[in-house]
């Protein structure tokens, strides 16, 4: 029997159509976030330097863009492909990897056209340098480079910048911070004499073949892993990649907390190496010093939690009442003191810490409740935060209350309970949860406030956490970040709490905020 | 208790509420306020419970006026459509709750709310929470927190509305049998007639905030004083038709375009001494398809209803509603012709809508 | 009611009438009194010289960067790319993210900014750096050379969750019908969020994007701490950390209330102008519904 070819559309290796389709959808991708770089560097940026706003984020942005471009790029591409690639791998592979090419090809040719990725002009010594004994060893010179120019020579070993020793990463470091014609004074031994160069930084496109090689690979292997990824891992995979930056910022307080000291995220111990583990941090809950500065960590804590604690019981007292009165009473001016309430609500209390300040020097010179509630008391302290905190717990408790059905209130009214027994045995027992949820937004407020305790109070005295916290950024010198870390940690313990704990509530809370205003 | 309403007037801001209500009810009675969502009935019952002020008017508990009285003070009981049970509570706190509020020692609270449940066959769910019940257990303990206190006055605001169909009827029997049993004066409201008809001594039907009608059931169905009461009272409607009533050689006869009745004379007396167009009322049970019938007219719509068919009969410009048996198996487009029970027919004046029969 | 009116008027009306009159005297520390009767009232003399500060119109300029920016990015930007998401996967994971979005709101500022300090500090203390370092990257210091990338990323990660949670509430409330007819006809996930649930979230996108732009505008704790305005002359100093800065805080130990009353009053006026169009916007009326009982 002779073989007879099988020509089912499967068997196909490749299809022109799929690889325009690719090949188009890429190049979409890279001319996209590359107008993007442009309205960003070209565009954006000039306008805001007009405005005399010194920033960077313009640039940063889009070199972020750049970067990216090309990884877009080979995905848009690839994931046209994704259809192909469950029915015929085959075809979809060889489709993916000759799309990926050609899009790598015009990724390189933009790059090379803007002068950007590996054509970037770049702050360079011009030479060629590789790690030898002694020292750094000028391996080449560009002709007519700055090296050259200077008076460099090949074989010089190069030691140091000024007096400082240096190995390759560090000058290479230093090169890349370096501005155009900034001069580095190099320390160098030619044939073993010690002698001193200054070369000024030029700005040299160093067109690099190896990296343009590499590229190539990444390209084919990004358009793989595109073809292949399996879709519902890309929220995910979003998801952690935006978190990160934040939750390593929480996973260094914990690693530095109970380290002896370190560098980045890597504890060590005295000598340097890794490891150095220790509760030492911990010590100035008992011994009430860090580095020389004394306080009374008990007396600073009874502080935050008086503040935090007398927030959240006059907060949840005043605006349960103030909260069922609105929602529940009829009384002349309740249209008046709703509207108000709301445009409280809205307003942005923290801009009167201005005249806040003279209210509570004024109240301090009353007698008797001056000394309770006036500057430079936790009592005044708590007040105005309560009074920030009230348009807003008012404003939720009404939300709360609105929701409860009239019929229940008229019911008890009927069984003989008066308005006040009402309040107190029908209808506070329904709101719980939002009672509990504003009394933990209450008490994290008050636990957490810096900016008021910070600004109406002098001294250690009544400073509380937050502020003793601060504090001790610019009260020690060198700071042991890793102490700061311990009494940083001993700070969040409790609303790390709530937050394991309370997770709902929260999260309802800081949405409830806005409760029947959308 | 007795209970009487005198131009009892209810306005939020400029919405008129109730308007001029004054009606009676008597000791152990029980009377049922009938009318369409957003009539002012609930809006009379809350202010016979206290919750809303009156804006004019009186309200009476026997000679008492108690305008100003506080709920707590009124000794009602009232059974909400949403039962309003406190779901933070058992089902024996919901019962004991009056009592306890009315300071009746403990001991003599849980024998009083045990009897009270017992009696409402809800004994043995003492323990759960409203949320753990059914929509019946629901309405039981709805019933038995309101009865638990022994009220002078029953308050009803459509209790039955939220339970099923075959629910609805039992408790409609048992509610009735209750308020018989402990003779306390009731007030229903509801916005469904065969409830208001089958359990009420009188109907007050309210429409737009007004009283249209007080009467017994059989008055309102038998009897109606306007054209809104006898098309409001009986499903399916009565029909209406506009006819001339002259005396004809002895008889009276009514008559359009499309047809001629005879009237019994006692009728048709009344109705002949209005000169001119008459509006003829006549239920669609008191019509009947007869080949000897005295109308002719074309069938346009069937509906079966089990017990019989509901048919809709083109007769000249008008279309009749008439009750038909399912045997006769009438069909779409059939002519049928129509016999008229003429002893049962209303007349009504066309501008003033007021019975010619029963003023 | 009582003790929530005594409050209200303490610190918010008086304060209001305070800080206006503030702004019209030229208290300063040389002459401080807190005794208001004793001030010396120069008019409109502060709004004057505000008018032809050139470090105002720089520090206007920054406000206003400093606002669009980390709002498109990250108040609406990245909150609706997170609440998108979080919807898109089982819902104990996508509760699970939002979780943790939480945590910088509830962070004190203090230490959140401490974190980010080591976070961009120089090597081989910082955290990125050190990243950088593994990648084979150049080490920069960041607080000097990038201080408004860090103003706005620190801001924006606080300001993430607002949205989040606004975005998120709208979207899983959109009836599952619709989606469900959307999913029939055959749309892909991209075209759902297109033309299903992005023209049903213009409400709350409205309400996020002018509430936090307020937000924004006058929050000044986490630029006070992280740069204190710098570094430089007024590098990130904003409008309100300005008006803190001229009264309460002065590099020079020269406060001048008065004159630093007059930026917190434009802020003032804002405040007022836009709450009052909340209300207007947010349907105000349908709140204050009649209270349902007349038993007192």
């Amino acid at each position: 029997m002779a073989g007879t070819a099988t020509t089912s559309p499967t068997a196909r290796v490749f299809v022109l159509s799929d690889l325009v389709r690719a090949v188009r959808a890429g190049l979409i991708a890279v001319v996209a976030l590359a107008a993007g770089a442009f309205l960003f560097e070209s565009v954006l940026r000039p306008l805001i330097a007009s405005a005399t706003v010194d920033e960077t984020v313009t640039q940063t942005l889009a070199g972020l863009l750049l970067l990216l471009m090309p990884f877009v790029g080979y995905i848009a591409s690839s994931s046209t492909l994704r259809p192909i690639a469950r029915t015929d791998i085959l075809r979809a592979v060889l489709t993916a990897l000759i799309a990926a090419g050609v899009v790598h090809v015009a990724v390189v040719a933009a790059q090379a056209a803007f002068e950007v990725g590996p054509f970037a002009e770049r702050a360079s010594l011009e030479m060629a340098l590789v790690e030898g004994e002694g020292g750094i060893i000028v391996e080449s010179m560009i002709p007519g480079g700055a090296a050259e120019q200077a008076g460099m020579q090949l074989g010089d070993v190069i030691t140091g910048i000024r007096r400082d020793s240096v190995d390759l990463a560090g000058l290479l470091t230093r090169v890349g911070q370096s501005q155009p014609d900034d001069p580095l004074r190099l320390r160098l031994l030619r044939d073993g004499e010690e002698m001193q160069i200054t070369v000024r930084v030029a700005l040299a496109t160093e067109s690099n073949v190896d990296a343009l090689l590499q590229g190539v690979v990444i390209a084919l292997i990004v358009a793989v892993v595109a073809l292949f990824w399996p879709g519902a891992w890309t929220p995910f995979a979003l998801l952690i990649l935006f978190l990160v930056p934040m939750v390593v910022g929480y996973i260094w307080l914990i690693i530095a907390t109970f380290s002896y000291r370190t560098q980045g995220l890597l504890p060590l111990d005295g000598s340097g190496n890794i490891g150095g583990l220790t509760l030492e941090n911990w010590r100035f809950l008992t011994t009430n010093n860090i580095a020389g500065y004394q306080f009374d960590i008990v007396r600073i804590t009874l502080n935050s939690l008086l503040i935090a604690v007398a927030m959240t019981v006059t907060v949840l007292l005043v605006s349960s009442m103030a909260g069922y009165a609105l929602s529940r009473m009829n009384f002349p001016g309740r249209r008046t003191f709703l509207s108000f309430t709301l445009i409280l609500h809205g307003f942005p209390a923290v801009t009167l810490i201005i005249p806040i300040f003279f209210v509570l020097i004024n109240l301090a010179n009353l007698p008797g409740i001056g000394q309770v509630v006036g500057f430079n008391t936790p009592g005044g302290i708590a007040l105005v935060m309560v009074a920030f905190e009230l348009p807003l717990g008012v404003w939720l408790m009404k939300g709360f209350f609105d929701n409860i059905p009239w019929d229940i209130e008229r019911s008890a009214l009927i069984d003989g309970a008066s308005r006040w027994r009402t309040f107190r045995q029908i209808l506070l027992p329904q709101i719980r949860p939002g009672i509990l949820a504003l009394g933990i937004f209450a008490f994290i407020s008050g636990w957490n406030a810096y900016i008021i305790p910070a600004t109406y109070s002098i001294g250690r005295g009544t400073s509380n956490l937050p502020v003793f916290l601060n504090s001790l950024l610019g009260e020690t010198s060198p700071v042991d970040w890793n102490q700061v870390a311990a009494v940083g940690l001993f700070q969040l313990a409790p609303i790390v709490v709530f937050f394991v704990f309370a997770q709902e509530y929260l999260l309802n809370i800081y949405a409830g905020g806005t409760k029947g205003t959308t | 208790m007795e209970v009487t309403l005198e131009n009892l007037t209810k306005k939020f801001g400029n919405v008129v509420g109730v308007e001029n209500l004054s009606l009676d009810i008597r000791e152990s009675e029980f009377v049922a306020f009938l009318g369409p969502s957003g009539c002012g009935k609930t809006t009379t019952l809350l202010m016979i419970a206290g919750i809303y002020k009156p804006t004019a008017g009186a309200i009476r508990f026997d000679d008492r006026v108690v305008n100003q009285v506080p709920p707590q003070d009124r000794n009602v009981g009232m059974v909400f459509q949403s039962y309003a049970l406190y779901p933070h509570m058992t089902v024996f706190d919901n019962l004991a709750y009056p009592l306890k509020l009315k300071k009746v020692p403990k001991r003599e609270q849980v024998e009083r709310v045990q009897r009270t449940a017992d009696a409402m066959g809800i004994g043995q769910l003492l323990d759960r929470r409203p949320g753990q019940l059914s929509g019946g257990q629901q309405q039981r303990v709805a019933l038995g927190r309101a009865l638990v206190k022994e009220p002078d006055i029953l308050l009803f605001d459509e209790p039955l509305s939220n339970l099923d169909a075959r629910l609805r009827l039992s408790t409609r029997g048992e509610i009735k049998q209750l308020q018989k049993r402990l003779g306390i004066t009731a007030i229903y409201v509801t916005h469904d007639q065969v409830e208001a008809m089958t359990m009420a001594d009188r109907i007050a039907v309210i429409n737009l905030g007004h009283l249209q009608a007080y009467d017994t059931p059989e008055d309102l169905y038998d009897r109606p004083k306007t054209l809104f009461i006898a098309g409001f009272v009986g499903n399916p409607p009565m029909n209406f038709l506009n006819v001339e009533v002259r005396r004809e050689e002895g008889a009276f006869k009514a008559r359009n375009h499309a047809f001629a009745l005879t009237i019994p004379p006692e009728r048709g007396e009344k109705a002949a001494s209005q000169s001119g167009e008459v509006v003829l009322g006549i239920r669609p049970e008191d019509i009947s398809v007869a080949p000897e019938g005295e109308l002719e007219g074309e069938v346009a719509v069937v509906e079966p209803l089990g017990r019989d068919d509901l048919i809709d009969v083109r007769v000249g410009e008008s279309v009749l509603f008439v009750l038909a048996d399912p045997h006769l198996r009438i069909r779409a487009g059939d002519k049928v012709r129509l016999h008229v029970d003429t002893g049962r027919v209303q007349f009504f004046d066309q501008k003033t809508e007021q019975s010619l029969l029963w003023s | 009611m009582l003790p929530a009116g005594i409050l209200v008027l303490l610190f918010f009306l008086i304060p209001v009438v305070i800080v206006i009159y503030l702004s019209m005297t030229n208290l300063a520390s040389a002459n401080f009194t807190s005794n208001l009767s004793k001030m010396e009232f120069i008019g409109l003399e502060n709004y004057r010289i505000l008018l032809n500060d050139q470090f105002a119109k720089r520090i206007f300029f920054n406000s206003i960067f400093y606002v669009l920016f980390t709002l498109s990015m990250f108040n609406v930007g990245l909150a609706l790319v997170v609440s998108l998401l979080t919807t898109h996967i089982p819902r104990g994971a996508g509760f699970f993210f939002r979780a943790i979005w939480i945590l910088p709101r509830v962070t004190a500022s203090t230490l959140y900014i401490l974190i980010w300090k080591r976070m961009i500090a120089e090597a081989p203390f910082g955290i990125i750096n050190q990243f950088n370092g593994l990648l084979g990257l150049p080490t920069y210091n960041y607080a000097a050379d990038r201080p408004w990338e860090f103003v706005i990323l620190v801001n924006g990660f606080i300001g993430v969750s607002f949205g989040m949670i606004i975005f998120t509430s709208a979207i899983e409330s959109i009836p599952k019908d619709l989606l469900n007819a959307s999913l029939v006809d055959g749309s892909s996930l991209l075209q759902r969020i297109r033309y299903v649930i992005l023209p049903l979230l213009r409400w709350p996108l409205l309400f996020v994007v002018t509430y936090q732009t307020l937000s924004l505008l006058t929050s000044f704790e986490q630029i006070l701490l992280l740069t204190n305005g710098g570094p430089g002359l007024y590098r990130t100093e904003v409008w309100s950390l300005a008006a803190y800065h001229r009264a309460l805080s002065n590099y020079f130990g020269n406060a001048q209330w008065g004159y630093g009353s007059a930026f917190a009053v434009v802020l003032v006026l804002i405040g007022v102008v836009l709450a009052v169009i909340y209300m207007r916007v947010f349907r105000f009326s349908e709140l204050v519904a009649e209270p349902k009982v007349e038993v007192l």
